[in-house]
């Protein structure tokens, strides 16, 4: 017990004397998981919008695809994308293995689906009252697909939360295609791991608790965008 | 703008859902111009017709021709009992509708605005609005887009009163002038007030067509007397 306190104090050193090894750490999983969650969002937002709001053949295949994609488990994807990216895989040439580009590419396979379930999910509901007045006015497509979008975006930020909490988060995938290598691709998931495993405890403490908050904020942020959302039913813009 | 030369046609029109017909062969020739009210029981099959006459449906079989003019979907505007708001300002609720954005749309835009008596709400998100006003919204958001034919299904349903005496003051004194107008309602009174036609539907079936002078006071058929005796809601 008296290990766990002194970690626990030393961590919050750590943390309040913004340790340059901690800092690196943190830095590198928020770039991780902004660059992850930007390109899923890029992607994943537009493509459920459409999938919501469109009816072709194989639309329902598509969709139960997808949606089969959002528990896709992390140690797979992470092996798959090594396996892509190793010296002898089909896209080995590019010697990605091992970078924070590549934990990118896997937080994306993790979180595009994601991303695109629920604003699918939210953007059905949407066009079930829309649709007839956008077919009424004769709206172009694109511009039907903004709409949703727009007249989403409370519902849709709580969704990029989301992604953010899942990206930041995770660790089987990174730590397959990232190695989890000091000062390059070690973000906090795979320093907990690894530092758990050393004994170091207040470093992994110290991580373990900016995750946590991290979490704690994302999930309050949510909060407050969903209340935010009941009170006004949307707001202007 | 549809003018008296502008026949619309409606030649065996019929419309079915899973074996179910919901809209029997129906023939019609309507003016042009004026206000025609659709009229008759809660599931007559006022609706169904109005959004086969809207594009928004397409008919089983039979079709629907405008003669004398050359009406496009694009020259109708409908307006359905629920208001449709998008989670915007009433301003851009009403400019989303437009491909353009003139002058001359600004200028009619805070007209419409000022008739509907939302001229001071123009910044307001348009989802804080009452049902009434959304639903003047909603009727301003058709008129802008300049439609030969304007669709109203059961516009003033589920409003407040002044909402409603509105809207009917603005049909009859801005709009009837100059579009033709189809409008749903169940409301005997409202219908006196408004029609200079009446379609009587009955259980999918037009079973009566008539100026609206002629239908209140000399109704053909049983049906039709038994609704205007309030004895068919």
């Amino acid at each position: 017990m008296n290990d766990i306190s002194e970690a626990f104090v030393s961590s919050l050193g750590l943390i309040l004397f913004l340790d340059a090894e901690l800092l690196e750490i943190i830095l590198l999983s928020f770039r991780i998981t902004f660059y992850a969650v930007l390109i899923s969002s890029i992607i994943g937002i537009p493509l459920g919008a459409f999938l919501a709001s469109t009816h072709f053949r194989f639309r329902n295949a598509v969709v139960s695809i997808l949606f089969g994609m959002m528990g896709l488990p992390p140690v797979v994807v992470g092996l798959f994308v090594y396996l892509i990216f190793s010296r002898s895989g089909s896209l080995g040439w590019m010697g990605l293995l091992y970078s924070p580009t590549v934990m990118i590419i896997a937080q994306v396979i993790l979180i595009l689906p994601i991303v695109c379930c629920l604003t699918f999910q939210i953007i059905e509901s949407l066009h079930t009252r829309y649709h007839e007045f956008f077919r009424s006015y004769r709206i172009a497509k694109l511009k039907s697909v903004i709409a949703y979008i727009v007249d989403s975006r409370f519902e849709l930020t709580t969704v990029v939360l989301a992604g953010i909490g899942r990206s930041i988060s995770e660790v089987g995938a990174i730590i397959i295609v990232g190695g989890n290598i000091d000062h390059i691709t070690r973000v906090m998931t795979t320093a907990i791991a690894l530092e758990t495993s050393k004994g170091n405890l207040d470093l992994a403490l110290g991580l373990g608790i900016i995750l946590l908050a991290t979490a704690i904020v994302l999930n309050g942020f949510i909060l407050f965008l969903r209340g935010k959302y009941l009170n006004t039913s949307g707001s202007t813009i | 703008m549809a003018s008296e030369d502008t026949q619309i046609r409606i030649n065996d029109l019929s419309f079915d859902i899973e074996g179910k017909t919901l809209l029997h062969n129906t023939n019609l020739s309507l003016n042009g111009d004026g206000i025609t009210v659709l009229l008759g029981a809660n599931g007559a099959g006022k609706t169904i017709f109005l959004k086969l006459l809207t594009g928004l449906l397409t008919p089983c079989s039979g079709s629907i021709t405008f003669e004398g003019g050359n009406l496009s979907i694009k020259t109708r505007a409908f307006v359905s009992q629920e208001p449709v708001i998008l989670r915007r300002t009433v301003l851009k609720n009403i400019l989303f509708v437009l491909e353009k954005i003139t002058s001359e749309k600004s200028t009619l835009t805070k007209e419409l605005l000022s008739l509907m008596g939302l001229d001071k709400k123009e910044h307001q998100n348009a989802m804080t609005l009452s049902a009434g006003e959304k639903q003047r919204l909603c009727l301003a958001r058709a008129i802008i887009t300049d439609p030969e034919i304007l669709l109203l299904d059961e516009p003033t349903a589920n409003i407040e009163p002044n909402s409603t005496t509105l809207i009917e003051k603005y049909l009859i004194q801005k709009v009837r002038s100059s579009r033709k107008i189809f409008f749903v309602t169940h409301d005997i009174n409202q219908a006196r007030r408004l029609a200079d036609e009446i379609v009587f539907i009955h259980t999918g079936r037009v079973i009566e067509h008539s100026s609206a002078e002629n239908f209140f006071e000399n109704p053909k058929t049983r049906e039709a007397r038994k609704y205007i005796s309030g004895k068919i809601n």
